[in-house]
């Protein structure tokens, strides 16, 4: 199985249904992207990612210098 | 003295008993039926709550849009459900003078929020049926969690706890993601935590009763406790928190339906993101604070609530209303006593219209310049717009009224470039950057000439008895 939005094959389920086995949710290990077995995924090609933009993602809040 | 609720379900109970609640009695999927009702009850007037009692594939039930009307928000002021906008504005400005009404601090054997403790295995499904809420969402969020983390430099200081509602998405069974933006308070604290790489504990309270998630949202200083706010909104009743069990120093809301427990991990940053944003659109995609689960108290069976943000206005722009509003008068009202209200309900205070007295010509434009040197208005506010003291600023049809009969656009429009802005504002750029647009829509008064002056239309005398009478015979 690979992540929808990274195409990335480091995908592991995360979770069973609690109640019956009715789904499963599956998270990708790299973009941290998380989705159900009875979901239709559609993820819009500006929401994709990949190394190059994972890289240059915004970081928030900013990590500040450790102190001495 | 105003009604006050302990907990979420009390709420709920008088939200239902008033006709504002709506039970979905049949199943539902997790996707797309809660985000799609939490954004049609959006679209109706007058919204009730909506509480799903199933969900496929989990245990406990959901409720939705329980601030999503002015309804809903009287009856959390404990007023009448059709009390006006501008009277639940005053009524706010009243007890938010109360301030400060220390919590009561109860002990862990009386607080609900203890009934279940998980200490291993945790697994957040288990507890919350866990949903997307809008489809290009990132993963499933929790998106109404008041957040409570401590100072660590002066943990023991009350007043520099914080309680905050900041989104938060799941990750794993045991870890979720948190947008700490670095305004926002808990950026403060987790900044010192983590020059010395060490955890941040924090607590998030989900489930609350109504006046917690209210002063959650709300822009206060860094010092001042929401828990006191709250007691004052509740006009003088304290509210009730009790000691988080992993964290000394960190107090929850002691009726909550599921309290989390775990810790902001220090230095490390994973993509979080996308998630549809209260401007209505989605903000991309970041790298981002996790934070490690250790604990989880429920109440028996808990309620999960959750909060639909959409294309404005969805329940999120209630809930931020009038937190937006009382804020930004009192700080202009301080210098300036002539300013009778502030509508800054529109997109949190993005626009803004302000009623006033003007006391002399160009009065108005000046106290639009308080408002855009406030600290919220400084950054935030983009249009504002200024009224005389008797045009309502909530009632969108008189503010209309006097922009189409007040404005000569020529002296009365100013645009003045290159001032602050709100990065999420999709019409800022660069992000951050702003042009301010100030209209001002008062009558002139001297020195300003006024060459065109009239006689405005007074009601026939008796006009308010006429109001009792025909409510009285009005059969709904």
């Amino acid at each position: 199985m690979l992540c929808p939005r990274c195409d990335s094959e480091q995908v592991r389920k995360m979770v069973d249904s609690p109640v019956g086995h009715v789904w499963e949710v599956y998270v990708c290990e790299k973009c941290c992207y998380s989705w159900r077995s009875t979901e239709k995924i559609e993820i819009l090609p500006k929401f994709k990612l990949d190394d190059e933009k994972i890289a240059k993602l915004g970081v928030i809040p900013p990590i500040p210098p450790l102190k001495k | 003295m105003a009604k006050v609720y302990k907990d979420l379900r009390e709420f709920l109970e008088v939200l239902e008993s008033e006709g504002q609640l709506v039970r979905i009695k049949s199943e539902v999927d997790p996707e797309p039926d809660i985000g799609a009702a939490g954004r049609a009850a959006a679209n109706l007037k007058n919204s009730p709550a909506v509480l799903f009692e199933k969900v496929k594939g989990y245990k406990y039930s959901v409720v939705t849009n329980v601030h999503g009307s002015w309804q809903n928000h009287a009856l959390m002021l404990g007023m009448d459900k059709n009390t006006p906008t501008k009277e639940q504005f005053h009524e706010l400005n009243r007890r938010w003078d109360k301030y400060p009404v220390p919590p009561n601090v109860v002990v862990r054997e009386d607080a609900p929020c203890k009934e279940n403790v998980i200490e291993k295995d945790i697994n957040l499904f288990e507890i919350l049926p866990l949903y997307r809420i809008n489809d290009q969402d990132g993963g499933f969020f929790i998106s109404k969690g008041a957040v409570v983390s401590g100072d660590p430099e002066f943990p023991n200081d009350f007043n520099r706890m914080n309680v905050g509602i900041y989104r938060i998405q799941v990750k794993d069974k045991d870890r979720v993601g948190i947008q700490a933006l670095p305004f926002h308070d808990i950026a403060i604290q987790l900044e010192k935590a983590e020059a010395e790489n060490k955890p941040l504990p924090i607590a998030i309270a989900i489930g609350n009763t109504p006046l917690v998630s209210f002063m959650a949202s709300t822009p206060i200083g860094y010092t001042q406790n929401e828990y006191e706010f709250v007691g004052a909104l509740q006009d003088g009743v304290p509210t009730d928190i009790v000691k988080a069990d992993t964290c000394d120093h960190l107090y929850v809301p002691a009726g909550s339906e599921v309290i989390l427990e775990g810790y902001i991990i220090p230095r490390v940053r994973k993509v979080e993101g996308p998630f549809g944003e209260f401007p209505g659109s989605y903000s991309g995609s970041r790298l981002q604070c996790e934070i490690q689960i250790t604990r989880i108290t429920h109440r028996n069976n808990p309620i999960f609530e959750n909060l639909y943000l959409g294309i404005p206005w969805t329940e999120i722009d209630y809930l931020m209303a009038l937190n937006t509003s009382v804020p930004l008068f009192k700080q202009i009202k301080e210098s300036m006593p002539e300013v009778v209200a502030v509508n800054a309900m529109y997109t949190h205070g993005i626009g803004v219209i302000i009623s006033t007295k003007v006391r002399y010509g160009g009065y108005g434009k000046g106290v639009a310049f308080r408002l855009l040197s406030t600290p919220h208005g400084m950054p935030y506010s983009k249009v504002v717009i200024v009224v005389d003291e008797y045009v309502d600023p909530f009632n969108l049809e008189q503010v209309m009224w006097a922009i189409t009969t007040r404005v000569h656009p020529s002296k009365d429009v100013s645009i003045i470039e290159n001032c602050p802005g709100m990065p999420l504002d999709p019409s800022t750029n660069p992000p951050g950057m702003h042009t301010k647009l100030i209209i001002d829509a008062t009558t002139p008064v001297p020195p300003e000439p006024n060459p065109r002056e009239t006689q405005l239309l007074t009601p026939p005398a008796g006009t308010e008895k006429w109001e009792e009478i025909i409510k009285s015979l009005w059969v709904k």
